[in-house]
């Protein structure tokens, strides 16, 4: 059920306003306003670091990180899940080691990626890839795992050979799996994304954070903060109109992800 | 059917499931046959092997013993010569209904044009016009039973294997869908314009309103405990509550009765 436009819009607009007001108010009465600037100031940062070019330069770094690293770790999740599905044996030679990978994280292969590679583009490529690839695997082999039996008996029935079975039948059944799996590898990537340039990048809005502590400006690395925030809801907003595009003979609560 | 060629030969069949809890012999030696345009329901409590036997003859299981041809021809898999109805329709949720009509053309190669021909001609038979574009889980339960119906018709199969195909309906769908059925199945032509039909149905009432034969399978083995001839003039929709009809219907139920209370006792434990 789907509420009404004042109902959905409202509440999150109001709650947004009172923690606003809220750090407004501790930024001017109560804390020391180097370290917590009020949002005006960060706004004032904000508008100045687009103004003068640097932070376009760093979002165009970060998401070059995340193109590369999330298309090579998504498709080699994708590309691995559809093996696994067709070669049962790769699946039981495969798993345990993605079980033992899986909830170590990107993050804690960061020391290992900075002497690896040396502090540059390529640990938060090689780390965002690393993060993004085991979700939409996961996700990818369950769905091509549970499709509907009786689905590919009647594809059978009506006379597809067994490459139209997978074509026609697993891959769609699947591909609302798929789709939500792309979503929550996004999700890991982005965090993998800050983490990586953080400490080992000399790009990026990670790096520029890191950059802006040294120089003891918070109002900038808040206005960074910012900028990866609404970055990150836009990348999952532009994933979730594509499950639309894709998967709209879905129904909506069968594949809610 | 005596001196016609059957179109479905069943001789001696059994089928046992080999499954985790030890092995379960669902249909022992199982003799039937069906002439091409015959209309044969299959009736029997829960868990007689109905549904082993449509799958047997489908191609999705194969014989513990004994043996199905289907035109002289030993059934190994499915085929297209072999339309498929399922309980909950097995509709392909990604597909519009005119998509999942045109499946079989399209997995048999036939080409855009008379694809679009063949989906066009099912649509309008089944009364679905204005739909054609509508997926799945934006049709009523009548409406995904009739897209199913069409789809199978698609292919135009010599043979019509349907298991319980009205059981999801609501009672008044049901019995216009029956009805519907008759009429597209040929009820209202000679009988050498209609296709072989298996018809697998917990409805007494519905399996002697549709069908030629009825055949009560008997539980645990399933077997074939009688073989009811419905010998009534079709077309069928105008007879719904004859004398006849109740008569058959009740003969029917005193065959089955004892099994199925003791299938339900044995259900709930
Ligand atoms: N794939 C299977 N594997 C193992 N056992 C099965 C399988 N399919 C059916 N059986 C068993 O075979 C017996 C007959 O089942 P079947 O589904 O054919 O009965 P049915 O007459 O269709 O029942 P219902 O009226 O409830 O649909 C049952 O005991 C069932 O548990
Ligand atoms: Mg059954």
């Amino acid at each position: 059920m789907r509420a009404r436009l004042p109902q959905r819009v409202l509440p999150p607009l109001g709650f947004a306003l009172i923690v606003l007001g809220s750090w407004y108010g501790v930024a001017r009465h109560l804390a020391n306003p180097q370290l917590l600037p009020s949002p005006w100031t960060v706004g004032v940062a904000l508008v100045d670091l687009l103004g003068n070019g640097d932070m376009v330069d760093d979002i165009l770094a970060s998401l070059g990180h995340l193109g590369l690293g999330y298309g090579i770790g998504a498709g080699i999740g994708l590309i691995m899940a559809a093996l696994c599905a067709r070669f049962a044996a790769l699946e039981t030679a495969i798993d345990p080691l993605v079980e033992l990978l899986r909830p170590i994280g990107a993050i804690a292969w960061i020391p290992f990626a900075i002497l690896m590679f040396g502090v540059g583009s390529t640990v938060p490529v090689f780390l965002i890839s690393y993060g993004a690839a085991f979700p939409i695997f996961v996700a990818t082999l369950a769905g091509m795992h549970g499709v509907d039996r009786a689905l590919l008996a009647a594809g059978q029935a009506l006379g597809a050979s067994k490459r139209m079975l997978i074509t026609h039948v697993v891959f769609p059944a699947a591909l609302p799996h798929v789709l939500a799996g792309a979503r929550l590898s996004l999700g890991v990537a982005w965090a993998a994304m800050v983490a990586a340039e953080l400490t080992g990048s000399d790009s990026g809005l990670g790096w520029r954070l890191f950059w802006y502590q040294e120089f003891f400006r918070m109002d900038r690395v808040m206005a960074v903060i910012v900028v990866i925030g609404v970055l990150g809801v836009a990348a999952d907003a532009l994933l979730r109109a594509l499950r639309q595009a894709v998967v709209g003979w879905s129904p909506e609560d069968s594949n809610a992800a | 059917m005596e001196g016609l060629i059957p179109r479905i030969a069943i001789t001696s069949l059994g089928k046992t499931w080999q499954g985790r809890r030890g092995d379960v012999e669902a249909l022992r030696d199982i003799n039937l046959a069906i002439g091409p345009g015959e209309f044969v329901a299959v009736v029997g409590p829960s868990g007689c092997g109905k549904s082993t036997l449509l799958s047997v003859v489908a191609g999705f299981a194969t014989p513990t013993s004994g043996k199905v041809l289907v035109d002289g021809l030993s059934v190994d898999g499915p085929s297209p010569e072999r339309g498929v109805m399922f309980q909950d329709y097995a509709l392909f949720p990604w597909r519009t209904v005119a998509d999942n009509i045109g499946f079989g053309p399209l997995a048999r190669g036939v080409k855009r044009a008379e694809r679009l021909e063949i989906t066009q001609r099912l649509v309008a038979l089944v009364g679905l016009d204005g739909f054609q574009d509508r997926y799945p889980h934006e049709l009523s339960g009548g409406m995904r039973q009739r897209c199913a119906l069409a789809r199978m018709l698609a292919n135009d199969p010599a043979v019509w294997l349907m298991d319980e195909p009205l059981a999801a309906l609501d009672p008044q769908t049901r019995i216009v869908m029956q009805d519907e059925l008759l009429r597209i199945w040929g009820d209202e032509r000679p009988a050498d314009q209609r296709r072989a039909v298996l018809f697998v149905t917990h409805g007494i009432d519905e399996a002697v309103h549709l069908s030629d034969r009825v055949v009560v399978l008997a539980r645990r083995p399933g077997r074939v405990r009688a073989v009811i001839e419905v010998d009534l003039p079709r077309p069928r929709s105008a007879l719904r509550s004859s004398p006849e009809a109740a008569r058959l219907v009740a003969e029917i139920w005193a065959l089955i009765r004892d099994e199925a209370v003791d299938a339900i006792r044995e259900e709930n434990g």
